[in-house]
């Protein structure tokens, strides 16, 4: 059979990052998270409308400092990201790579902060389902955030060696995306876990 | 004497069926001939109360119409791709109009008569109805067994018993419905519809039969090990017959105190089960103050007579595989005596 | 193109063409380059690093059925314990494992795997792309799911496999109540199946969203692509349920939280809640695909444009949003608020809406046409006669008063093997006749196929039909026996009677495709005539799937190419490089072109990894970090850039 070429693909871009499918498909990894995030968050709930107290009698909601460190360091860490890659864009390889390398270094501090906080927690895991689902929470994200730093870390690593280019950045697209999931998702776990305690 | 023990479990004997005497509302029913001769003693088919007879009556209703839209469905489905094949097709205009018509105005009609059906009759079969329901119960889910506890006005427990519940005819009874282990579902098909019995919960259920008779019901929520031969039995008595009962179930063993007893105690029985009135006061099985009084044994499994009663202590598991009691095997006379005793538990 | 529904042409496969040219249309030598540029390596070794969307889909598809076979064995071996009261052949232990194994089986390792594996396989065909958009995610997620679904099997055959029900509700799986590995397992098994789905979820979506062929709009993709796409968006959003859930559960045993211990603030409900709230939408997941599969071959054979085009695409998304607010159907006797119910109940039977749209657009396709009864379409036959009378007792059941009395007794066991079988098994088993000769080049017998399906279609409604009346008289589901004297016998001795004539019907497509393999008749590229793509490359299908990517102009390519003579294709992708064509979201404009990576051996390590881990964790929840760092580090290799690219 005879064919009639309508579209001639010879001069179309390669290296396309910022309309690549893996950026829809870290899109894809990030609603999965989210959705399970949504679930967890919902479960807190339905555990506290179980229970008459909540937390239960004698537990104190887990203290304020800490998280707030945390709510302040990761929100900055993204804004390094985020400079990190406009650094990219342009191919300014050095930008990227101390933005990158600050966004991990500020991560590893929230991360410090953040096993303060679980240090300081009145509940264990194992008494109490408000303990379960406090602990289960903050692993969940404490378990993100060492992703996100070792993922980028990599990217780091590649970045210090100069192999990114305008083009050929789609890693640290990528990266940046996810990066910003789990930098952002702190500020729902942060109003239940220890804002709506206070407030309920 | 494990051949005496051997047991046969199920429901041969004809006292044991005791005939509705619930005129066979469904009989009228259409398609009722397809059923006819399977009329059971645990059976929705067989409503023997105004709650379970409005959900059989809803059945028909919705077997008949789902029937009816079948056969309209494929009929259209046959009539349309075989019998007028190569023929006309629909213009867009019959398409379009089949199509609502089928799927979405029938459909709409399907969900205002579930709809409406369902609230009325759940209303109905789920409400307290009579104000001042006279009698509580508390039905507890065990592993695999069920515990009666009827309460007084003031909730005090009057009298425990289990496997066994009777209830006067024609009053509306609140049913507890407790478990301390796992989940559980009480259901009399022909009394009501399930409810489970959910740790930390207290769930409700009314019972209310019409006619004397004597039914079975079943576990219907996967428990374990034994959730099959987890049943009950249910007793709808006159009112008077019933206070008897009740009365009889609220004192302690009437038994006199006989070498059965010892063998009772000295085998360690009473650690795991009550006898009223007697030093044996265990928790973990059922309460067997007045075992004989009771139509079956282990759960509805078997009926409750001297044979079985052997076989049951002397082989537990070949009874009921996994059952939590383990097996006695006692000296021959002391058996007899046991089982005397466990016999006289009138 | 013509307005829906006015006829545009009859189709009949003797006018298409055995091939359409593939060779031809580049020339030889630019055709070997390009096949050989997408070739799977061969041998033993180089299984492990293929990635080609084909081979992971078939791979997914085979292994789906293996599991069904074994799954199906153990339904033959319940029948046969129930065929008569009191029967002593399976002790309950025994009874309970393999009723559990066989739900939990039936429906994460074969219904859900083999939907995705027609969908890996199929939809990057239909959308015209050259593979999937992250092939070794693919292969990574076919690993995943073949080591957790033989493990669980493993676990039967080692008499510890778990046995609390597919849905294995708390405190029962609690470890109080179920001591030993085998709830343990479970939560494994499921864990892995989660993530096997979910990256088979995503790539769909990216591919299907993405990849399609330059002028495949979104109004122009099969329903079957709309179908695949709406059950990934379906997995996106409901795994992550069970995954929450079973994490709990396995947290509850392995570390002492306290999620469902009611003692210590914890609720059994819960765990339901989060169960059926994915356990509902998954019931569709199974469906919604295989209603795509319906639809396609309700066309092909119907010879003539789906009527309803637009309806049907709002009836499958409607019935993929819907599905997501019905779960307390399945706890109308937990004592929750009538009220609530109430709301479920209006919910649940709405879904008679979009499945009766759905229904008649099909009967409105078929009226009327030269309809060809070829194997294919018997299925689909069947398929009506089972499903619809399944979806009227689905409606039943929506009715709270009815519920409770047939809720956990053989009634709803009836409903939902209506539904699944009629649903899911006899749509796969219409796929299967009716893409066997693209992916195989061989065409299945006829003859077999009819006596097949007239055998599974008797025997089914032998077995199961008798169980909507064994449930109302009051047979609860989960029962190893039941004692005489209740009047289940007979019923029951029918039941396994038609149980075995059913298992004699999938023998003979069993013995159909192995027999075909060798000795069927050569398939054309299109034998049936289809209208869609994936009929537009060789069969079986070309390394690369098309040697030219295809330019579409209407729902129906095949149809519009064969009427013009001539096919429209993309020209200048690279010859030496994995290329395929990246397009705009809405219509399908050219966009970019995306560079796919070629076989590599790291998915299967780092599949192996991550099983390492989630199986350990049955043991110790050291594993968990141990698995997470292992999985990691061969991440790190899996995209390590090693060969640089530089723009051409
Ligand atoms: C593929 C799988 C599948 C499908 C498609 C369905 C479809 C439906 N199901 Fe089913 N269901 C299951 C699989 C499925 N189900 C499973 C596995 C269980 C049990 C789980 C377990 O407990 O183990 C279950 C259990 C289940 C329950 C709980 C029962 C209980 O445990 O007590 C309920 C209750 O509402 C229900 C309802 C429905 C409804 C309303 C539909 C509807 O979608 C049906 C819609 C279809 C039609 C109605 C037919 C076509 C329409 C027409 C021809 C138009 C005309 C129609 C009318 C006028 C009404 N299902
Ligand atoms: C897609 C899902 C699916 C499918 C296809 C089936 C198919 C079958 N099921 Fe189903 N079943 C479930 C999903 C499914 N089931 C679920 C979810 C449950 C609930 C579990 C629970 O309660 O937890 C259940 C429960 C269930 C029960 C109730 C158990 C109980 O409550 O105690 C029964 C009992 O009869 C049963 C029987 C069967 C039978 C006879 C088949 C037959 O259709 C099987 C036929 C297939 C074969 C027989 C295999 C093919 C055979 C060959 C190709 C033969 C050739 C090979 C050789 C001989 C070597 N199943
Ligand atoms: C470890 C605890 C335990 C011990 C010891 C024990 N039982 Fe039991 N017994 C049970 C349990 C639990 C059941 C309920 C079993 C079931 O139906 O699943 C039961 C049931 C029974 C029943 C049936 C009651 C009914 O109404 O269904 C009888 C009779 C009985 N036991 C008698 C005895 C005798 C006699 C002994 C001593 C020889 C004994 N039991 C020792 C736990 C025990
Ligand atoms: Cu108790 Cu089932
Ligand atoms: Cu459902």
């Amino acid at each position: 059979m005879k064919a009639r070429v309508l579209v001639d693909a010879s001069d179309i871009d390669r290296f396309a990052p910022h309309t690549h499918p893996l950026w829809w498909g870290i899109l894809g990894a990030v609603a999965i998270e989210a959705a399970v995030v949504a679930t967890l968050l919902t479960s807190y709930f339905y555990l506290a409308a179980q229970n008459p107290a909540w937390p239960p009698e004698g537990v104190a909601p887990p203290d304020l400092f800490w998280p707030t460190v945390v709510l302040v360091l990761l929100p900055l860490s993204s804004f390094t990201m985020w400079w990190a890659g406009k650094g990219s864009d342009r191919g300014d390889q050095r930008q990227l790579s101390i933005g990158v390398t600050a966004s991990v270094t500020l991560a590893v501090l929230a991360l410090v902060a953040r096993s303060f906080q679980i240090a300081e927690f009145d509940a264990s895991w194992n008494d109490h389902a408000y303990g379960s689902i406090l602990w289960v929470i903050t692993g969940f994200h404490y378990t993100h955030v060492v992703s996100a730093v070792s993922g980028t870390a990599v990217v780091a690593v590649l970045a210090w060696r100069g192999y990114f280019t305008p083009e050929r950045q789609l890693g640290v697209v990528v990266d940046t995306v996810y990066w910003y999931f789990v930098a952002g998702v702190f500020l729902p776990i942060y109003l239940v876990l220890y804002i709506a305690p206070r407030l309920l | 004497m494990r051949s005496e023990g051997k047991a046969k479990r199920g429901f041969g004997s004809p006292q044991e069926r005791v005939r509705l005497r619930l005129l066979r509302l469904l009989s009228s029913a259409p398609f009722a001939f397809l059923l006819s001769g399977c009329q059971g003693i645990q059976s929705a088919l067989d409503p023997a109360s105004r709650d379970a007879r409005l959900v059989a009556e809803l059945s028909w209703w919705m077997f008949t119409s789902a029937v009816f839209i079948y056969i309209v469905t494929i009929g259209l489905l046959a009539v349309g791709a075989g019998l007028f094949r190569g023929r006309k097709r629909l213009s867009f205009r019959s398409s379009t109009t089949l199509v609502i018509l089928g799927g979405v105005c029938a459909p709409i009609i399907a969900i205002i008569a579930i709809g409406v059906s369902g609230v009325a009759i759940g209303d109905e079969t789920e409400g307290a109805r009579e104000a001042g329901t006279a009698l509580t119960i508390e039905v507890v889910g065990k592993q695999w067994w069920w515990e009666l506890r009827y309460l007084d006005e003031a909730g005090e427990v009057i009298a425990v018993t289990a496997n066994e519940l009777h209830l006067p005819v024609g009053e509306r009874a609140r049913l507890e419905l407790l478990s301390d282990n796992v989940i559980h579902s009480f259901w009399a098909p022909n009394l009501q519809g399930k409810t489970d019995a959910i740790p930390g919960r207290r769930n409700v259920l009314f019972a209310e039969p019409a006619v004397e008779g004597v039914w079975r019901g079943q576990c219907a929520e996967f428990c374990g090990k034994q959730h099959t031969l987890m049943g009950f039995m249910v007793v709808a008595e006159p009112r008077d017959e019933f206070n008897a009962w009740l009365e009889r179930q609220a004192s302690d063993a009437l038994a006199p105190p006989a070498p059965g007893l010892d063998v009772f105690l000295d085998l360690g029985c009473g650690g795991c089960h009550t006898i009223r009135g007697t030093p044996a006061d265990g928790q973990k099985g059922p309460d067997l103050t007045h075992l004989a009084s009771r139509r079956t044994i282990a759960a509805a499994t078997l009926p409750n007579s001297r044979g079985n009663l052997g076989g049951w202590i002397t082989d537990t598991h070949e009874v009921k595989p996994g059952a939590l009691m383990p097996s006695f095997i006692p000296e021959p006379q002391d058996l007899h005596d046991l089982l005397d005793y466990l016999e006289a538990l009138h | 193109m013509t307005a829906v529904g006015i006829e545009t042409s009859g189709h009949d496969p003797a006018l298409e063409p055995s091939s359409y040219g593939h060779e031809a249309a580049v020339g030889r030598e630019a055709f070997e380059r390009i096949e050989r540029t997408w070739r799977s390596p061969a041998g033993f070794v180089g299984w492990f690093t293929q990635v080609n969307h084909s081979a992971i889909g078939l791979r997914f598809i085979v292994t789906a059925f293996v599991f069904f076979i074994l799954s199906g064995l153990l339904g033959l071996a319940m029948r046969l314990q129930l065929a008569m009261p009191l029967n002593e052949m399976l002790s309950p232990e025994a009874y309970n494992q393999i009723m559990t194994v066989h739900g939990t089986a039936m429906m994460f390792l074969f219904a859900i795997p083999a939907m995705e594996g027609v969908a890996i396989y199929v939809a990057p065909l239909m959308v015209g792309a050259r593979d999937m958009a992250f092939p070794r995610l693919n292969a990574f997620g076919y690993y995943v799911y073949l080591i957790g679904g033989s493990a669980f099997f493993l676990s039967l055959a080692l008499g510890m496999a778990p046995d609390a029900g597919w849905f294995n509700y708390v405190p029962l799986a609690n470890k109080t109540f179920s001591e030993g590995y085998g709830v343990d397992i479970w939560t494994t098994m499921i864990t892995f199946i989660e993530l096997s789905a979910l990256t088979a979820a995503v790539e769909l979506i990216v591919t299907i969203m993405k990849l399609r062929a330059p002028g495949m709009s979104l109004d122009r993709m099969p329903i079957f692509v709309w179908a695949v796409l709406v059950m990934s968006f379906m997995i996106l959003f409901a795994m992550p349920s069970v995954m929450v859930a079973s994490a709990f559960l396995m947290m509850d045993r392995l570390v002492d939280t306290q999620f469902f211990i009611v003692e210590n603030g914890g609720s059994p409900l819960l765990w339901q809640h989060l169960f059926w709230f994915f356990g509902h939408p998954e019931v569709y997941i199974i469906l919604v695909p295989a209603l795509g599969i319906v639809t396609s071959i309700v066309v092909t054979f119907s010879g003539r444009p789906l009527f309803g085009y637009t309806a049907l695409v709002l009836a499958i998304t409607g019935i993929g949003m819907v599905s997501f607010g019905l779960w307390v159907h399945h706890m109308y006797t937990t004592g929750l608020p009538f009220m609530g119910r109430s709301f479920f109940m209006a919910a649940s039977s709405m879904i008679a809406i979009p499945s009766g749209v759905q229904v008649y657009c099909w009967i409105a396709t078929l009226w009327g046409g030269k309809v060809r009864f070829a194997t294919p379409m018997l299925w689909v036959l069947a398929f009506f006669g089972v499903f619809i009378a399944g979806g009227l007792t689905g409606v039943m059941v929506a009715s709270v008063p009815f519920d409770r009395q047939v809720h956990d007794s053989y009634f709803v066991v009836a409903h939902f093997h209506y539904v699944l079988m009629g649903g899911a098994v006899f749509p796969l088993m219409g796929a299967i006749y009716y893409w066997f000769p693209k992916a195989t080049g061989r065409m299945l017998s006829e003859r077999l196929g009819i006596g097949s399906c007239l055998t599974v279609f008797v025997g089914f409604n032998i077995t199961f039909f008798p169980m909507h009346i064994l449930g109302l008289q009051g047979m609860p589901r989960r029962v190893y026996t039941y004692v005489d004297g209740l009047g289940w016998g007979n019923m029951n001795l029918l039941a396994t009677f038609g149980a075995f004539l059913l298992a004699l019907g999938f023998a003979l497509t069993l013995f159909n495709v192995v027999r075909s393999l060798r000795h069927g008749a050569v398939a054309p590229d299109n034998p049936w005539g289809g209208s869609t793509l994936e009929w537009a490359t060789a069969s079986p299908p070309l390394n690369c799937n098309f040697i030219q990517q295809p330019v579409v102009e209407s729902r129906r390519p095949m149809w519009d190419w064969r009427e013009a003579g001539s096919r429209t294709v993309v020209a200048g992708l690279s010859e030496d490089r994995r290329e395929t064509m990246v397009t705009t979201l809405l219509d399908a404009r050219p966009q970019s072109v995306m560079v796919l990576p070629g076989p590599t051996p790291w998915p299967f390590v780092s599949a192996v990894a991550a099983s390492f881990g989630f199986i350990g964790l049955i043991f110790s929840p050291w594993f968990f970090p141990i698995g997470f760092f292992a999985v990691f580090a061969t991440m790190v290799f899996w995209f390590w850039p090693r060969h640089p690219w530089r723009k051409k």
